[in-house]
């Protein structure tokens, strides 16, 4: 019924399924600040799109997707322009690197098995470290506490840890002052990251803003998705160049994925920074099992489990967003 | 020294990333194909002939478009989502 022609891949194409990727994708793009692209090429290949055009094609809409969520973000106050420019910089070196060490594994023999187990570990490992952090955080909080209360009664507090190597750079919407060399540090490393296992690197990016800069959780979503609109904007064009993006189904997936975006980013507003991180957490673990069965052949089912961990991820964050529009509005008619 | 050593270790780690680029990159290729114009018309013409012509050129206007629609359909659903009471202003940050 709602088949059209793409006249760049020269194929029918069913439009309906084009517009609920991209609107699935969106929602969780514009809560966890990521570009998707590990959810869109599964959830293409099993409905049959050309493998040929799904990365160009992927990329070409998450930029436009990532101008409507990065835009929203930013009237949040949700985007540290400065520390997001610094990103892309790191970024970009890393990136190459990773590809180069890539290119070397390749060359040996190594390449397809020590990517994949390198993602299961990053995809476990972070999600486990998260899980974990979510689950003692009132512990830890009552240990700070107790250590203020140790402090104000005069017992003498061990300073913090911290390499403080000049350069140091304030960050004011983020509050953080750091070393240039960390935050350097730590880009090039998630670009690399991203560069070796051939990902955008947003959900690589978006905890290690959190947990090795120090950002609030909806400043290190809206800053990453700052970085993945000019990662998106470069992939759109240089893929465009290669003969690469189908047009059409671009247009189709952005539409769908600029209204799944605003639904996203309006979630963050009513959910805890917390919160963000338990269900970002759910969802990495969810992709780390998909990359496992498909390193163990298990192509279909592996695609299957992403898709369905995204569409239940999205339809969480409909409901988060519904609960607290209408808190929201309960609390308005009180006062 | 302590100034110097701040210096020193400055320059090095300025040299961490050259020296790290050590091997050669592999690129995606190019898809030599060109499409059978005589099927298309309309907007699937327009975006087929100039596939076929100038790759440079399709992938200026995928990428302007992408940007134009990106910000066209923000557009509409921020007034959509105003209008029913879902606006957003600057937030605070509570973790």
């Amino acid at each position: 019924m709602f088949d059209i022609y793409l006249p760049i891949a020269e194929m029918h194409f069913n439009a309906l399924i084009l517009v609920a990727i991209g609107f699935s994708v969106g929602v969780l793009g514009g809560f966890f600040g990521v570009g998707g692209a590990w959810v869109v090429t599964p959830a293409l290949n099993i409905f049959g799109f050309p493998m040929a055009y799904a990365i160009g094609t992927d990329l070409a809409h998450i930029f436009g997707k990532s101008i409507v969520a990065t835009a929203k973000h930013r009237k949040m106050g949700n985007v540290d322009m400065k520390l997001g420019l610094l990103s892309i910089v790191g970024s970009v070196i890393g990136v190459e690197i990773g590809a180069r060490n890539v290119m070397w594994l390749t060359k040996v023999g190594l390449a397809g098995p020590v990517v994949r187990y390198t993602y299961m570990f990053l995809l476990f490992g972070l999600g486990l470290y998260m899980l974990y952090d979510y689950f003692t955080k009132d512990k830890r909080a009552a240990a700070q506490a107790a250590k203020m209360a140790a402090a104000r009664a005069g017992a003498p507090v061990p300073p913090r840890k911290a390499w403080n190597l000049p350069p140091m750079i304030h960050f004011p919407a983020s509050g953080i002052t750091i070393s240039f060399w960390t935050v350097t540090g730590v880009f090039l490393f998630t670009g690399w990251l991203s560069g070796f296992l051939g990902v955008g690197g947003g959900f690589i990016r978006m905890p290690a803003l959190i947990y090795l800069i120090g950002c609030p959780t909806a400043i290190a979503v809206g800053t990453d998705l700052f970085s993945v609109l000019f990662s998106g904007a470069y992939g759109c064009f240089t893929y465009g160049v290669k003969a690469r993006v189908e047009i059409i189904a671009a247009i189709l997936m952005l539409m769908g994925a600029s209204i799944g975006a605003q639904i996203g980013v309006t979630a963050v507003k009513y959910v805890r920074g917390y919160g963000i991180r338990l269900l970002f957490a759910i969802m990495i673990i969810l992709a780390g099992l998909s990359v496992a069965l498909k390193q163990f052949r298990f192509n279909t089912s592996a695609a299957w489990v992403v898709m369905c961990a995204a569409l239940g991820m999205c339809v969480v964050i409909m409901v988060k967003l519904w609960q607290g529009f209408k808190k929201e509005k309960a609390d308005k008619g009180l006062h | 020294m302590k100034r110097t050593l701040t210096l020193v270790l400055n320059f090095l780690l300025l040299s961490v990333p050259a020296t790290m680029l050590f091997a050669a990159e592999e690129k995606a290729e190019l898809l030599q194909k060109k499409l059978d114009l005589t099927k298309l018309s309309g907007i699937n013409f327009f975006f087929g002939k100039w596939y076929n012509e100038n790759l440079w050129i399709y992938a200026i206007i995928v990428t302007v478009l992408m940007g134009v629609v990106g910000l066209l359909i923000a557009l509409v659903t921020d007034v959509i989502l105003k209008m029913i009471g879902m606006e957003v202003s600057k937030i605070e940050h509570h973790e």
